[in-house]
């Protein structure tokens, strides 16, 4: 023990391992911080817009019971739908910057509405959020090259290294000694504001444990490749340089020429193709007969079969059914198009494997439930909650049934 | 041949046989070249995508039946954003923004299908594009180069024998800045060759290409000058090249990523949710369309009785549903245009708020120059959206008004079995809508968004310049 301590007292005393290991600190501190702030940003928003939304349902309510049909009030309510932060997005805050986490949509044909995006500034977008997961795929490398990479080399050109050698009971100890002192004291300098972060957010204990594993695991790939380097027995310059090249190439040039790979290998069959096929089929309902609409309709959705016969007068039974028509004849290129993305978001993964840069981001984003994913998921509870809202309509409007006030 | 050349050719021969430099020149260089190609053909791959999505919408549209003209404000049109000829150089935002819109009445849409929505989790990695490699990685090779051009000379000792000899600190510093220079030209020479590529491109305008030049050039003479500055000042090389490694992450990596969030922070848009309902509010407000007794549509009713000299709706010349439609979208319309100003009033603030980082970040300042010139830019995206909103707009009273001429009013009101086919126009009309032209940026708007880049940028050399007087006294002084 006492050997560690005189170890730590050595390694403060430099002052630019001190400046590093603050810096660190200060760094995920403010990533933290940040990523906090935004956090609790978007759920200021979903909560500001509660009463909004329920103010505008009111209104639509008590201006649709005057015209007596439900289908009018089913056709002019949008319902809001929102995706709340998970405890953990703080850290990683994926894509919820340019995907949109509050989406309205109505009874009509869904997947002209759910690709809508969210007004965003895509010059905020483009350089990345600084956030935890930023300071500990990108940064932390560059600390921890800045306190290992002269380790043994360090000793070497201060001409202790043969004298440390030579001391007894020293050897591999001492070195072992030194590489878990640095690295102990970066894990700290990374996972206190971290955890102070996750408590203060309420994050499951066994999330905040497999986030700080992490952590620990990235950091000692950079350390293992530190140490390798070290072993070459060039001086510090040369390790400096060769590790700050090594990092270049993990973090920042393999993964952009991944990307364009994956990409170039995994075509996702635009989603405009589906979208404009739907629009087709939908318009299409208004010039064709409106009995094949219907009966397109019932052999979908059997239940309806029995509902009373369409006359010449316009009904909201007709209109629903053939947006309805229109979203099931576009299903095929829906599928496609979505495993398209999971197939590059899989892609992705399988390249984390291979760099950890890519791989922790990965997995924090997974952890936070930011990731592709999440979105998809979003997307289906959306999808989910269409559905109800046609399902609740639907017997409203085929048999006008009277709108009461409250009842949307 | 004068002290600085013969210092300036020393140092390169010196760069030349190092192994790991030349190796390292040479990985950036295929690098640059690769980023330019594969740029270069994803922006042409992209391009053709959307030009035939624009030629299959417009082909749908004229393609429809004869219809109630309502019906096609309904069906409505799909617009694709066209990218720059720059964008291939730097493509900005593009991944970012949706690129396609579809336009129809009473409605505001969103631009849809963004590259970010639809990629892994990689393209938050950065793009690789030659801006990328100029703007972020050609520094970190000037680093590597250069870090000890100075400080190899003062560890050696062999700083003081020059000294003496009477070689001056300035024609030293200098000497060593020509070299380093030399290799920044060389960095960005692969760059030029994908202006060559794109050069050949319609569309692509000079001006602009010329402010980029500029820019990156003076970016690159920036980095020489800052990485001989730090190796003249510390004192081992070492520190030097962890200086730089430091100045690097701090100017490159960190404060790009800062800025954004702080003004993400400081201004903050209104949700389209929120935008939306605010919408309907105001229109109520202004008036009810379904309320037969509501004031603002009475006033209008009346209005267009007395302009045809009639009495009753039934008895004017032209369809009266049509000229509501009309009122109606002039309405929601100027709502759109006012809220859709707001919006980007609050963006544009917040990268004003960015850009000011540039005061402290090179990187920063450089980005905004080579967006705007490119193009391709939130003033960019925006260039489409109001493109865009006055071509819906158009369309839509086109229909409208189409349906006032040439639609009866007593068949829009019937609701007998043939009533439908009445309503109905011939699909001839369609034809007559004109089609989609998306109006580039001219020189002068490009160019006149990248000065303000261009100028901190150059600010930033000439602080740089200034400051190797200062560094050279004290280098002179170590002699002693």
């Amino acid at each position: 023990m006492t050997l560690l301590t005189h170890e730590l007292r050595l390694l403060l005393r430099s002052r630019m391992a001190l400046l590093a290991l603050l810096l660190v600190a200060l760094l995920a501190a403010a990533s933290v911080a940040a990523g906090m702030a935004e956090v609790a940003r978007q759920r200021d928003v979903i909560a500001r817009i509660q009463p909004k939304q329920a103010q505008d349902m009111a209104a639509i309510a008590q201006w649709a019971a005057e015209t007596k049909d439900p289908g009018t009030a089913a056709y002019y309510s949008f319902h809001a739908t929102w995706d709340t932060p998970s405890p953990l997005a703080f850290a990683a805050l994926g894509l919820r910057d340019v995907a949109p986490y509050i989406l309205r949509v109505r009874a009509l044909g869904l997947e002209a509405q759910l690709y809508d995006g969210e007004a965003f500034n895509p010059e905020l977008a483009l350089p990345g959020r600084f956030d935890f997961s930023f300071v500990l795929v990108y940064l932390t490398p560059l600390f921890v090259i800045a306190l290992f990479h002269d380790l043994v080399s360090g000793e070497r050109e201060a001409g202790r290294l043969r004298m440390l050698d030579a001391l007894a009971g020293s050897g591999r100890s001492l070195w072992r000694r030194r590489v878990l002192l640095r690295g102990g004291l970066l894990f700290l300098a990374l996972a206190a504001p971290l955890t102070i972060g996750a408590i203060l957010s309420a994050v499951p204990f066994p999330t905040l444990l497999s986030v700080q594993g992490l952590v620990a695991l990235y950091l000692a790939f950079w350390i293992g490749v530190t140490l390798l380097v070290g072993r070459m027995r060039w001086s510090s310059v040369a390790n400096a340089a060769t590790l700050a090249g090594i990092w270049l190439v993990l973090t920042l040039i393999l993964p952009t020429i991944a990307h364009v790979a994956i990409n170039r290998l995994i075509p996702v069959g635009e989603g405009v193709e589906l979208t404009l096929a739907q629009r087709e089929a939908v318009n299409r309902a208004w010039d064709i007969p409106r009995a094949d609409t219907m009966r397109e309709f019932y052999a979908g959705h059997p239940e309806w079969k029995d509902s009373p016969p369409l006359t010449d007068a316009f009904h909201y039974k007709w209109y629903f059914a053939f947006h309805q028509v229109g979203d099931e004849s576009v299903a095929p290129k829906v599928a496609a198009y979505r495993n398209g993305i999971e197939a590059r978001d899989a892609a992705a993964r399988g390249i984390g494997w291979l760099l950890p840069s890519v791989g922790v981001q990965a997995m924090l984003t997974r952890l936070a439930n930011t990731d592709m994913a999440a979105q998809l998921a979003y997307q289906d509870r959306i999808r989910a909650f269409h559905e109800k809202i046609a399902e609740f309509l639907l017997p409203l409007s085929v048999h006008r049934y009277a709108v009461r006030k409250g009842r949307l | 041949m004068n002290a600085i050349t013969l210092i300036a050719r020393d140092e390169l021969r010196l760069m030349r046989r190092n192994r790991v430099t030349v190796i390292a020149f040479a990985l950036l260089t295929l690098l640059t070249l690769a980023a330019a190609l594969i740029s270069w053909s994803h922006q042409t791959g992209i391009a053709e995508t959307r030009a035939r999505f624009q030629a299959q919408a417009a082909q749908e549209f004229t393609a429809q039946p004869d219809r109630h003209p309502h019906r096609m404000v309904h069906f409505g049109n799909f617009i694709f954003r066209p990218l720059p000829p720059l964008a291939a150089f730097d493509p900005g935002v593009d991944a970012f923004t949706g690129n396609s819109m579809f336009l129809e009445g009473h409605r505001q849409n969103s631009a849809n299908f963004g590259d970010v929505r639809q990629s892994s989790l990689l393209v938050r990695f950065g793009q690789l594009t030659p801006a990328f490699v100029l703007q972020v990685i050609a520094p970190l090779l000037l680093v590597f180069l250069g870090y000890g051009a100075v400080a190899r000379e003062r560890e050696r000792g062999t700083l003081r024998q020059m000294l003496v000899q009477g070689v001056s600190a300035r024609a030293l510093l200098l000497g060593k800045l020509l070299a380093l220079a030399i290799v920044a030209a060389l960095v960005g020479l692969p760059a030029l060759a994908a202006f060559l590529l794109i050069a050949g491109q319609p569309g692509a305008l000079a001006g602009p290409m010329a402010v980029m030049v500029l820019g990156y050039g003076a970016y690159l003479a920036l980095w020489s000058i800052i990485v001989i500055l730090v190796s003249a000042l510390v004192r081992r090389g070492r520190d030097a090249l962890l200086a730089l490694l430091a100045l690097w992450t701090v100017l490159v990596i960190l404060l790009p990523r800062v800025a954004p969030d702080i003004a993400a922070q400081t201004h903050m848009l209104p949700t389209r949710l929120e935008t939306d309902i605010a919408i309907q509010q105001d229109l109520h407000r202004l008036g009810d369309a379904h309320n037969p007794e509501d004031p603002f549509f009475t006033a209008f009713r009346q209005k267009v009785l007395r302009h045809y000299g009639v009495d009753r709706i039934e008895d004017l010349p032209v369809n009266y549903n049509g000229l509501l439609a009309v009122e109606g979208e002039k309405l929601t319309s100027r709502l759109f245009d006012d809220y859709a100003r707001r919006s980007f009033t609050v963006q544009q603030a917040q990268s004003r708020l960015t850009d000011g980082f540039g005061i402290i970040s090179p990187a920063i300042a450089l980005r905004r120059l080579s967006m705007a010139a490119a193009g391709t830019d939130l003033e960019g995206h925006r260039r489409f959206l109001a493109q865009a909103e006055a071509y819906r707009y158009a369309m839509v009273q086109q229909l409208n008004q189409l349906q006032a001429d040439t639609v009866r009013y007593a068949d829009d009101k019937a609701k007998d079995a043939g009533a439908d086919q009445r309503k109905r126009i011939s699909a001839d009309h369609w034809q007559t809508i004109p089609q989609f032209r998306f109006k580039p940026a001219t020189t002068g708007d490009l160019v006149k968004a990248s000065l303000p880049g261009l100028g901190l940028l150059l600010a930033w050399l000439a602080f740089a310049l200034l400051a190797l007087l200062p560094v050279a006294r004290i280098l002179q002084k170590a002699r002693a």
